[in-house]
């Protein structure tokens, strides 16, 4: 035992003083001169004495407190480190090392100089030693699992390779934690090497280790880096001579205190270079390039951005698809004699749209053949009579497929009688509000909605100068839902769910004959939104990041979109694509494989669908997590800080894993007995206090009851 | 009668007389103030030296008329005789170093001696012979009564100190020896002593017909025990120390002391001897009474 202040024990000598004061005091203190101890004599002695044995005994309960509290200013420690005993005691070590490999770890010779801190901590092994290797990013692999044999332990950390994962601690070292509480070695440790990047941390999460293990972090971060990142890219589309062009902006950031001047910035199509432009980023700073348009002739093109090279290469490229938009093919389907040509007001609206662009097709109902379904994404019926019975069930199986459906009720209705499954409600008769002395309007919109969810704020729209002078009533049956009504409470737009398929009904017309509706500003922004939802439509995602999960529904989604309006709810069950990932490895997904895959390399994944002909596979571009690009480290003490709640030793990079000698400061700070030392302290003052109450009442009460 | 007799002074605070250093003038304030409070003065004028003469008054003793001047003169006079006793006072101050006790600004010793000097002016003033001895361990002064014996008296309790321990019975008995004329014999002291003792000790006085009053002097601190704080309490005259738990002695303490008190009135008052319990914080009156009262059943015996 030695202490940090020993001077303190000069305190130790006033411990002399109360006793000596006492001693004396008794004495000689408060001495009170009498004319005549005659009668004081007759009262026994006896009672003084046992006082005076009690005093003793406070005494030595508050000479115990003070030496206690001296104890703990003196800060006592063991010159033994409990980091040193654990591993001088006896007995078989279970060695868990941790090797980060995730994408930050390409950066310079980060990789290599953690492979030989591994090595070296199996080198470190002894005869009984076993060791695990797990090389973690954003998830755990375990490359081998506790052995002693050194040469398979080197071998796996030789074949380890950087990955594109992101850097996760938290479940690394969970696991590590779950693997060492069911070990029965005597010794735990953990060996943890990594570049210690800050946002390995998601959050404070304290990992509670196996009492005894010993967790050495090991940096391989550098100081000072310097790194060239392409951190996102913008597609800007257009059309132009039937064609669709993307403008593509890329984002670069420089997160280095240095500067990158004249960086080349290389757009690639398909792997040849289109165009490069020079860039320079100031330190800790970002930068954009845009380049020149590009036509966005068929889908899946692959496309990169490519900015110079740096240490850390991976995050120099950016990966993305460029396919040309999805329109929302929409059928509409008008009444015998009218005007074949789309009303003018309908494809107005929708002609503006570009995100989604729709593609609009009219046909009389007398012509209408299930072949006018295929490839359709919504049914517009805008005031028909009766369908065939053929298109009826067509249109029912498109629907119950997945189809959007939209009903314009006016003068006709699609359907006669009570089989109406498609409609959402019972139609009633025309309304002539103008008959009433006054049009109509909405007087409820459900903003819960997603159609009408962007017109919560009255800044994006007004529904109020909407004139309706004649409507079809309709009333919801118990499962519809009304979308909208009327200012007299009369249903305006009401859906209904069929199969995998949305029905929406509107009670008045898509022309100026019934409302003002279609001459409002809001038209244009409503019927899109309508159809949108009808159509299911998604915005495709350009590229996604590492580590995100991809469901087969995706890339089928894409086919069916491009293909046929075909059974979607079966084709995801029995769907089947192989998969390539950039590293040339191949998977099955969906039936006879897994329904998800982990996008776990960065570039392009190619999925092709079985049965999907010689078309070009559907492809998904993979970048890295932006994070990765950020090096500033935790210095390892901080890391075992956050990891554990205290401090801990700690080892650099490159060195052996023998423990550095701690200084009598840090071994005091790590074992803290003064908190004891003052705790105990505390009790006995407490102890002193309570008891001296005590003994001073009892003593006094036992005096007065033996008549002493 | 003396005119000068301060009104109220048989109400002055022991601690207001402390100041008054002239044992004579103390004795003088009190006395007279004292009687003065009385209204007479009924022990004045039994004597048999001639003084002066008077004119008759209805209502004389036709008896003391000198009839011899009224052959002369024609006209009835009265004598005057001179007062006169043949009554002796001897006062036995006990100065043991216990006397020296004082817990209120005046030691008992001191009020011992001012209680002595009134009772021997008191005395004197009747003419009686006045005496003192002070003792402690041993006899330290002799004073004989004597007519002419007041300002030694007087002397002698000034100069009395209470410096050595005392040994009541054995002294008041080698005392006894020394009266062979009837007094009355006022004994002042704390009485630290064995009441049986104490009695066969006095009974020596009472053997030759002396009047024995007793005046037991105590501090009020020694009758209220008023500690608080756990002390050592030491002997005055032993030096012999005993740590003491005020609250737990002291109620033990007031009942011995009462029992010691009664012990005492009850003993005392078997042999006829008259005892006076003295309180150090009140006025002099009630010793003062206690001795007139002594003083009219002697005479009456005469």
């Amino acid at each position: 035992m030695s202490f940090l202040a020993p001077l303190f024990f000069v305190g130790l000598a006033a411990l002399a003083v109360p006793v000596i004061v006492h001693l004396i005091q008794r004495e000689r203190k408060d001495i009170i001169e009498f004319p005549s101890l005659m009668f004081l004599r007759k009262i026994p002695y006896q009672s003084v004495e046992r006082r005076r044995i009690h005093n003793w005994f406070l005494l030595l309960l508050r000479a115990a407190a003070m030496a206690l509290l001296i104890a703990a200013f003196a800060r006592p420690f063991l010159m033994r480190n409990p980091l040193q005993a654990a591993t001088a005691t006896a007995g078989a070590r279970e060695v868990v090392i941790l090797l980060d490999h995730s994408a930050s770890m390409g950066y310079g010779d980060h990789w290599n100089r953690a492979k030989e801190a591994a090595v070296k901590a199996v080198q470190g092994l002894g005869r009984e030693d076993q060791a695990t290797l797990i090389l973690f990013g954003t998830g755990t692999e375990e490359a081998v699992r506790a052995t002693s044999d050194r040469g398979r332990l080197e071998s796996a950390i030789n074949d380890a390779t950087v990955s594109s994962e992101a850097t996760k601690f938290a479940p690394a070292l969970r696991w590590a934690q779950s693997f060492l509480t069911r070990s029965t070695l005597p010794r735990k440790e953990v060996v943890f090497i990594s570049d210690f990047q800050k946002t390995g941390w998601e959050r404070q999460e304290e990992i509670h280790m196996p009492e005894g293990t010993v967790l050495t972090p090991i940096s391989v971060a550098q100081p000072e880096t310097s790194n060239l990142a392409v951190a996102s890219v913008a597609l800007q589309r257009s059309s132009f001579s039937n064609e669709e062009r993307v403008t593509i902006t890329a984002g670069l950031t420089n997160r280095g205190a240095a500067p990158f001047a004249n960086v080349p910035v290389t757009l690639e199509l398909e792997g040849r270079p289109v165009e490069t432009k020079n860039l320079t980023v100031g330190p800790n700073a970002s930068g954009s390039v845009t380049f020149a348009q590009v036509t966005a002739a068929q889908p899946n093109m692959r496309a990169t951005i490519r900015a110079g090279s740096d240490s850390l290469p991976k995050d120099n490229n950016f990966h993305f698809v460029i396919s040309p938009s999805r329109p929302v093919s929409v059928l509409v389907v008008q009444a015998d004699g009218t005007n074949a040509s789309p009303d003018m007001f309908l494809t107005t609206a929708l002609s503006i749209s570009k995100t989604p662009p729709f593609r609009l097709d009219v046909v009389p109902v007398s012509r209408l053949t299930p072949a006018n379904f295929e490839r359709r994404s919504v049914v517009i019926l805008n005031d028909i009579t009766t369908m065939s019975t053929q298109a009826d069930a067509t249109l029912r199986r498109f629907v119950d497929q997945g189809g959007g459906l939209f009903i314009v009720l006016a003068d006709h209705t699609p359907w006669s009688g009570n089989d109406m499954p498609l409609m959402p409600g019972v139609p009633g008769s025309p309304v002539e509000r103008l008959a009433k002395g006054s049009s109509g309007t909405l007087g409820f919109l459900d903003h819960s909605h997603p159609v009408f969810d962007d017109f919560k704020d009255p800044r994006n729209g007004t529904f109020t100068d909407i004139r309706f002078y004649q409507y079809r009533t309709l009333t919801p049956g118990a499962n519809d839902r009304v979308l909208a009504r009327f200012d007299d409470g009369a249903a305006a737009l009401v859906e209904r769910r069929v199969g995998d398929g949305r029905v929406i009904a509107f009670t008045s017309t898509l022309d100026p004959s019934w409302t003002n509706f279609p001459t409002k500003m809001m038209f244009p922004v409503v019927v899109p939104e309508l159809l949108k939802y009808l159509g299911k439509y998604e915005e495709p995602s350009a590229w996604y990041t590492v580590g995100r999960m991809l469901d087969i529904s995706v890339p089928l989604g894409a086919i069916v979109r491009e293909g046929s309006a075909g059974d979607t709810k079966d084709a995801t069950r029995k769907a089947s694509a192989v998969v390539v990932s950039p590293s040339g490895k191949q998977d099955t997904m969906g039936e006879g494989g897994s329904p998800t895959i982990e996008l776990a390399e960065q570039g392009f994944y190619s999925i092709r669908m079985q049965g999907s002909g010689d078309r070009r596979p559907y492809e998904v571009a993979v970048n890295l997590d932006p994070a990765e690009s950020d090096l500033s480290a935790l210095s390892p003490a901080d890391f075992l800080g956050n990891a554990t709640g205290q401090a801990a030793a700690v080892t650099q990079a490159g060195q052996s894993l023998e423990r550095p000698e701690l200084t009598p400061a840090d071994m005091e700070k790590k074992q803290s007995f003064w908190w004891f030392l003052l705790a105990g302290a505390a009790l006995a003052l407490l102890s002193e206090a309570v008891l001296a109450n005590r003994l001073s009442r009892r003593f006094g009460a036992g005096l007065l009851q033996t008549g002493r | 009668m003396d005119t000068h007799a301060i009104p109220g002074a048989r109400f002055v605070d022991p601690k207001v007389l402390a100041r008054i250093k002239d044992l004579e003038l103390l004795a003088r304030t009190v006395v007279d103030g004292f009687i003065n409070g009385l209204h007479r003065a009924p022990y004045f004028g039994a004597s048999i030296d001639f003084a002066e003469h008077r004119g008759y008054v209805p209502g004389d003793d036709i008896r003391r008329v000198d009839w011899r001047l009224y052959a002369r003169t024609d006209k009835y006079y009265v004598k005057e005789y001179e007062a006169d006793t043949n009554a002796n006072l001897s006062v036995l101050l006990d100065i043991s170093r216990s006397m020296a006790f004082a817990s209120q600004g005046i030691s008992k010793l001191d009020y011992g001696s001012y209680l002595a000097a009134c009772l021997a002016y008191l005395s004197h003033r009747q003419r009686d012979r006045v005496g003192i001895v002070t003792f402690d361990e041993d006899v330290v002064t002799y004073v004989p009564p004597s007519a002419k014996h007041f300002n030694v008296l007087l002397h002698t309790l000034d100069q009395a100190r209470a410096v050595r321990p005392g040994r009541l019975t054995a002294t008041v008995s080698k005392v006894a020896e020394h009266f062979k004329r009837r007094s009355i014999v006022a004994l002042i002291s704390d009485l630290y002593e064995n009441p049986d003792d104490l009695i066969e000790a006095l009974s020596l006085y009472r053997g030759i017909g002396n009047d024995l009053i007793v005046f037991h002097v105590l501090d009020p601190a020694e009758i209220e025990f008023p500690y608080s704080q756990a002390s050592r309490f030491q002997d005055l005259e032993s030096g012999e120390e005993v740590p003491v738990i005020p609250e737990v002695f002291a109620e033990q303490y007031r009942k011995m002391m009462q029992e010691h008190i009664q012990a005492l009135t009850a003993k005392f008052s078997e042999v006829r001897i008259d005892y006076v319990l003295v309180n150090t914080s009140k006025p002099l009156d009630e010793a003062l009474f206690s001795y007139l009262g002594n003083r009219e059943r002697l005479m009456r015996v005469r």
